[in-house]
C-alpha cells in the first residue's frame, strides 16, 4: 500500500531522524548509525518510487502530487509535486545524504549529535525545495536550507569559519528577501486580476504582467537563484564557504545547495516570467560564460586544493546556466543531467581532498606530489574524478556538456564556440591539479595509508555512477525528457515573444 | 444599548483584586507573605486570562467606555499570558536578588491592568487612565532592584522621558476633544475633516502620536529604550518590551481602524516616515552593540518599525497581519529577555555578549530558547517570526506600499547580521562560562512553552490567523 503523503514522508523523514539523534547527545556512535539508517531509508523510499514506478494522483508529467490546505486566509497551500526532474534531483539528494554521514564518520568527533541533526535537517530543506509547487512553501524550504548550513560551516569549519558562515547567509538572505518581495508582488497582481489569491505555481504561471513589472520580478527571482548557483559576479561567498566548511559541508554545498539555484531558475524563474527571461537570455549567457572563463582562470592560480575545486564548481555551474538560458529540449536535458554530474564529480573531488587533509593536515598543493606512489588506489580514484571533471568522453560530464554545447550551438553558435574554448581552460587546471598532486617526486617523506574500506565504500558508488552516466545516460535522460519538453513548449513560446 | 458592565470588567477586577490582596498580604502577614504572594499573583493573572478568553460580555460596558469585543479580549488574553510568563521568569530571579516583596508582584498586576485598559479603551479617558497606570507601575518595576544604581538610573530616565511624553499625549487628547467635541475614540477620529477642524485634528493627532511613539519607541522617540532595557532587571525588561508596546500598539491599531479616510490620508505619510526611520535606525544601530540587552532593545525598536509598516495597510485588510505579529513579537521578546534572565548570574546580569561564548553547549535549552527567539526575530523559518514577517510584508505590498516594503526588506537583511553574530557567539566560540546560575524548573518550563509556541505557530499559523481575522472583522464594523 502506498501512503497518500509519500512525498511528505520523504521530505520529513530525515528531520525526524535528526530530532531522534538529538536525544543521543552523549553517544556519538548511535548518532551516526541512526542518521545512516534514516538517510538510507529515505534513499530506499525514493528509489522505490523510481524502480516500482509508484504514482499517486499523477497529472501530466507530475508523477506524484500532494495538496492540502495550509494557511487558508492567504490562499497558501501545502502542495508538493514530483516529476522526472525533481525525481532525479531527490535521488541525488538522498544519495549524497548518506555519503556525507559516511564521510564525517571519523572526521567529525565533537558535538556529533548536533552535527547529524543539522545534516539531516539540511536534507529536509533541500528535498522540500525540489518538491514544493506552492511558492510560499518553496520559499520556506529555500530559507530553511540556509540555517543548518550556517551552523555546519560555523561550528565544524576551519579557522575563518564564522566569517565564511555569516557571509554565506548574508548573500543568501539578500537574494531571497528580495525574491520574497517579488513573490508577494506576483501573487498580489494575480489576485487582483482574477480575484483568486493563490501561491500555486500552476495558477501563477501565465499571469499577465506589464513588462516593466515582469522584468523587476524576474530580476529579483534571478538574483536569489543566481546567488545560490552561484553565477558570476555574485559567487564570492562560495570559495570562502567551501574552504572553511568541513568536507560534509562542502559536499552538501556543491552537490545540493548549488543545484537548488539552477533548479529554481528552470522551475520557477523562467516559467513564471517568460518574456522577461527571453529578454535576459543574452545576459545570462554572457554571465554564464564569464563564469566559466573567470573561474577557470582563478582556479589556475589556486594553491589550496579545496579552493581550486570550489572555483571549478563556479565554472561548471556557469555552463549549466548557459544551457538553461538556451532553453531548448537538448540543453535543458543537458543542464539537468549536468546538475547530477556536477553533484557527483565535484562532491567526489571534495571528499578526496578531505581525505588528504585528514591524513596530512594540509590542503596546499605545494605540500603534495607523488601521491601515486604512496596511495595508488586513492590516486586511481582521484584521476578518474579529475578526468570526469574535465569532460573526458565516456565519463559523465562529457554527456552533459556535449548536450549543452550542441544544443546551444543550434540557437547561439557564438556562445557555444566560446563555451568549447572554456572547456579547454578546464582541461588545463584539472591536469595541473592532477600533475602537481599525484605525480612528481614525493616532496615530504610522510607515511600515509591508502584508503580504508569505509572510504572505498564511499568512493565506489561515485565511480560507478560516473561511469554509468558516461556510457549509458539514457535512463536518466528519459526521466527528464517529458518535463523538459513541456517546459520548452509552455515557456519557450512566451519567451520568444518577449525577445522580439 | 445593552450595558454589560460587570462582565466586561471581570479581568480588570481579577487583576485589581489580586494586586490589593497582595499588598494586604504584604502588610498584615509578614511571615508567610513570601509563599502566598507569588501564588496570589499567578492566580489572579490566570483568572484574568481565563475570564477574558471564555466569558463573552456580549457588548461594550460602562457607557461604551470599555470595549468588550473580541479585539480587546484577545489582547487581554495576551497580556495575561505575558504577565504569567513574567511572573514565572521572575520567581527565582526576584527571590535570589531580594526584591520579591509584595510591591513587585502587586505593581506587576497593576501594570497588567493598565495594559488591558489601554488596549480595550474606546474612550480617551480610559485610554489615558490605563496608560498612566501602566507607566507609573513600570517606573516602580524598573527600579525593583533598589540597591542597583543602573536599575534606578533606568527608572529615572524612563520617568522623566515618560512624563514629558505623557504631557504631549494629554495635550493632544485635549485638543482632539476641543476640536471634535467627543471623548469617544471612534466617534472622534471618525469625524470628517473640514476646513475648520483640520488644523486642530492634525495637531491633536500629532501630539498623541508623539506620546505613542515614545511608548512604542519609534525613531526618533526611541533614545530611552536601550538604557532602560539594559538597566531594568531582565524579567521586567521582558514585561516592559512586550506588554507595554503591544498594549499601546493595539490602541494605535484601534485609532487607525476608526479614523476617517480623510484623517488617515494625512496620518499615512507620517507613519510611512516613522516606519522607515525606525526600521533603518533600529537595525543599523543594533549592528554596533556589544551588550545583548542593548542589542535586543534596538532589535525591538526595529520590530516596531516593521509592524508600523503593516499598520499602513490597515485600511486594506492589513490589520490581522499586525495583530498576528504583535502576538508573535510578544512571544519572541519574552523568550529572548526571559532567556537572559535565566542565564544571568546572581551578582550581575549576563549582558556582555562575550559572556555568552559557547553558552549553547553549557545550557543547551536556555541558549536554545535564546537562539530560537533570535531566529524568529530575524524572520527565519520554521519559526513564527518567519510567518509573521511574511504577513507584514504581504500586507504592505498588497496595500501598495512597495517602496516602504523594500526599505523594510533591506533593513531586515542588515538585521540578519547581528542576529547571526549572537548565534556565532552562542555556538561557534568557546569561553569562560562564569557562574552557572540556578533557576527553578518554572523558569525553564516557561521557556519551553515559548519555544514550543514559536515553532508551532511557525508551522501551523492557520488557527490563530483565522481567529484573528474574525476578531479584526468584528472591530471594523
Amino acid at each position: 500500500m502506498i501512503p497518500a503523503n509519500l512525498l511528505s514522508l520523504i521530505i520529513f523523514l530525515p528531520l525526524l531522524g535528526g530530532l531522534v539523534v538529538l536525544a543521543f547527545r552523549r553517544h556519538p556512535n548511535p548518532c551516526r548509525w541512526i542518521s545512516l539508517g534514516t538517510a538510507s531509508m529515505d534513499l530506499f523510499l525514493i528509489l522505490s518510487v523510481y524502480l516500482l514506478e509508484i504514482r499517486v494522483h499523477p497529472a501530466g508529467d507530475w508523477l506524484i502530487v500532494e495538496d492540502t490546505s495550509w494557511i487558508e486566509t492567504l490562499g497558501i497551500r501545502y502542495s508538493l509535486g514530483l516529476d522526472g526532474i525533481s525525481l532525479l534531483l531527490i535521488m541525488l539528494t538522498s544519495f549524497l545524504g548518506i555519503i556525507v554521514i559516511l564521510v564525517s564518520w571519523t572526521q567529525v568527533t565533537s558535538r556529533v549529535a548536533l552535527f547529524h541533526f543539522f545534516l539531516l535537517s539540511m536534507q529536509t530543506g533541500v528535498l522540500g525545495v525540489f518538491l514544493a509547487t506552492d511558492l510560499f512553501l518553496f520559499y520556506l524550504f529555500w530559507e530553511l536550507q540556509v540555517v543548518p548550513m550556517f551552523f555546519i560551516i560555523g561550528i565544524w569549519g576551519h579557522e575563518k569559519r564564522i566569517h565564511a558562515a555569516v557571509k554565506f547567509v548574508l548573500f543568501s538572505i539578500t537574494g531571497s528577501l528580495l525574491m520574497l518581495a517579488a513573490l508577494i508582488g506576483i501573487v498580489v497582481v494575480h489576485g487582483s486580476q482574477t480575484g483568486h489569491y493563490s501561491f500555486s505555481l500552476f495558477d501563477l504561471v501565465g499571469t499577465s504582467l506589464s513588462s516593466n513589472l515582469e522584468n523587476w520580478f524576474f530580476a529579483a527571482f534571478l538574483l536569489a537563484f543566481a546567488v545560490k548557483t552561484p553565477l558570476f559576479p555574485v559567487h564570492t561567498w562560495l570559495p570562502d564557504a567551501h574552504t572553511e566548511a568541513p568536507t560534509a559541508g562542502s559536499v552538501i554545498l556543491a552537490g545540493l545547495l548549488l543545484k537548488t539555484g539552477t533548479y529554481a531558475i528552470l522551475r520557477f524563474a523562467f516559467p513564471l516570467f517568460p518574456s522577461a527571461a527571453g529578454v535576459a537570455v543574452p545576459v545570462l549567457m554572457v554571465l554564464g560564460l564569464s563564469g566559466v572563463f573567470y573561474a577557470s582562470w582563478i582556479a589556475l592560480a589556486q594553491q589550496d586544493m579545496k579552493r581550486l575545486v570550489a572555483y571549478s564548481s563556479i565554472g561548471h555551474m556557469g555552463l549549466i546556466i548557459v544551457g538553461v538560458a538556451a532553453w531548448n529540449a537538448m540543453t535543458l536535458s543537458g543542464s539537468v543531467l549536468q546538475m547530477i554530474n556536477h553533484g557527483l564529480t565535484t562532491s567526489a573531488l571534495f571528499i578526496l581532498v578531505g581525505m588528504l587533509d585528514e591524513r596530512v593536515n594540509s590542503r596546499q598543493l605545494s605540500d603534495y606530489g607523488g601521491i601515486w606512489r604512496k596511495m595508488p588506489v586513492f590516486s586511481g580514484f582521484f584521476l578518474l574524478f579529475g578526468m570526469s571533471s574535465l569532460g573526458l568522453p565516456g565519463l559523465n560530464n562529457f554527456v552533459g556538456e556535449i548536450l549543452i554545447l550542441l544544443g546551444t550551438f543550434k540557437v547561439q553558435p557564438a556562445a557555444a564556440v566560446i563555451g568549447f574554448m572554456g572547456m579547454v581552460l578546464v582541461l588545463i587546471y584539472v591536469l595541473r591539479l592532477i600533475q602537481d598532486a599525484l605525480f612528481g617526486e614525493p616532496r615530504t617523506d610522510w607515511n600515509v595509508r591508502d584508503i580504508t574500506a569505509r572510504e572505498a565504500l564511499i568512493l565506489v558508488p561515485f565511480a560507478l555512477l560516473v561511469i554509468l552516466i558516461g556510457l549509458y545516460p539514457h535512463p536518466f535522460l528519459d526521466l527528464v525528457d517529458g518535463p523538459v519538453r513541456n517546459l520548452v513548449l509552455e515557456t519557450g513560446t512566451a519567451m520568444n515573444t518577449g525577445a522580439m | 444599548m445593552m450595558d454589560s458592565g460587570w462582565l466586561v470588567i471581570l479581568p480588570h477586577i481579577s487583576l485589581a483584586a489580586g494586586g490589593i490582596l497582595i499588598f494586604c498580604a504584604g502588610a498584615f502577614m509578614r511571615r508567610r507573605a513570601s509563599d502566598i504572594i507569588p501564588v496570589l499573583a499567578f492566580a489572579s493573572a490566570a483568572c484574568a486570562g481565563v475570564s477574558s478568553a471564555w466569558i463573552d460580555p456580549g457588548g461594550p460596558g460602562f457607557l461604551g467606555m470599555l470595549d468588550g469585543g473580541g479585539f480587546s479580549r484577545f489582547f487581554a488574553v495576551i497580556f495575561s499570558l505575558i504577565t504569567l510568563m513574567t511572573l514565572v521568569f521572575s520567581h527565582h530571579y526576584a527571590r535570589d536578588r531580594g526584591f520579591a516583596g509584595d510591591e513587585f508582584y502587586g505593581v506587576l498586576l497593576f501594570a497588567a491592568l493598565g495594559m488591558i485598559l489601554v488596549a480595550g479603551a474606546s474612550h480617551w479617558l480610559i485610554f489615558f487612565l490605563g496608560l498612566e497606570l501602566l507607566s507609573l507601575s513600570l517606573y516602580v518595576l524598573i527600579a525593583a532592584r533598589k540597591n542597583d544604581p543602573a536599575s534606578n538610573e533606568a527608572a529615572l530616565k524612563y520617568f522623566v522621558m515618560g512624563s514629558v511624553a505623557g504631557g504631549f499625549l494629554t495635550f493632544g487628547i485635549a485638543v482632539l476633544y476641543a476640536v471634535t467635541g467627543k471623548m469617544d475614540i471612534s466617534a472622534g477620529l471618525g469625524s470628517t475633516m473640514t476646513a475648520d477642524n483640520r488644523a486642530g485634528l492634525l495637531l491633536g493627532l500629532s501630539l498623541v502620536m508623539v506620546g505613542i511613539g515614545f511608548k512604542i519607541s519609534l525613531v526618533p522617540f526611541h533614545l530611552w529604550t536601550p538604557d532602560v532595557y539594559q538597566g531594568a532587571p531582565a524579567p521586567v525588561t521582558a514585561f516592559l518590551s512586550t506588554g507595554s508596546k503591544v498594549a499601546v500598539f493595539a490602541a494605535l491599531l484601534r485609532f487607525s481602524l476608526c479614523s476617517h479616510e480623510a484623517v488617515w490620508a494625512y496620518m499615512a505619510p507620517l507613519f510611512w516616515g516613522l516606519a522607515a526611520l525606525t526600521m533603518i535606525v533600529g537595525n543599523v544601530t543594533a549592528l554596533a552593540q556589544t551588550h545583548l540587552k542593548r542589542l535586543l532593545a534596538y532589535s525591538s525598536i526595529a520590530q516596531m518599525g516593521y509592524v508600523l509598516m503593516a499598520l499602513l495597510a490597515v485600511k486594506h485588510g492589513g490589520a490581522s497581519a499586525v495583530v498576528f505579529y504583535l502576538a508573535v513579537y510578544a512571544l519572541m521578546d519574552l523568550g529572548a529577555f526571559g532567556a537572559v534572565a535565566v542565564l544571568s548570574g546572581e551578582d550581575r546580569e549576563r549582558d556582555d555578549l562575550e559572556d555568552y561564548r559557547g553558552m549553547g553547549y553549557v545550557h543547551p535549552w536556555r541558549a536554545g530558547l535564546l537562539a530560537v527567539c533570535l531566529f524568529s526575530l530575524a524572520g527565519l523559518p520554521p519559526t513564527a517570526g518567519f510567518i509573521g514577517k511574511f504577513l507584514l510584508f504581504h500586507a504592505a505590498i498588497q496595500a501598495g506600499y512597495v517602496a516602504l516594503a523594500l526599505v523594510g526588506i533591506l533593513a531586515a537583511i542588515v538585521s540578519v547580521y547581528y542576529y547571526l553574530r549572537v548565534m556565532g557567539i552562542l555556538y561557534m566560540r568557546t569561553g569562560e562560562y562564569g557562574i552557572v546560575p540556578r533557576t527553578g524548573i518554572l523558569g525553564d518550563g516557561a521557556g519551553m512553552v515559548i519555544l514550543a509556541l514559536l515553532l508551532l505557530l511557525g508551522i501551523v499559523p492557520s488557527p490563530l490567523l483565522t481567529a484573528i481575522s474574525n476578531i479584526v472583522a468584528s472591530l471594523s464594523h
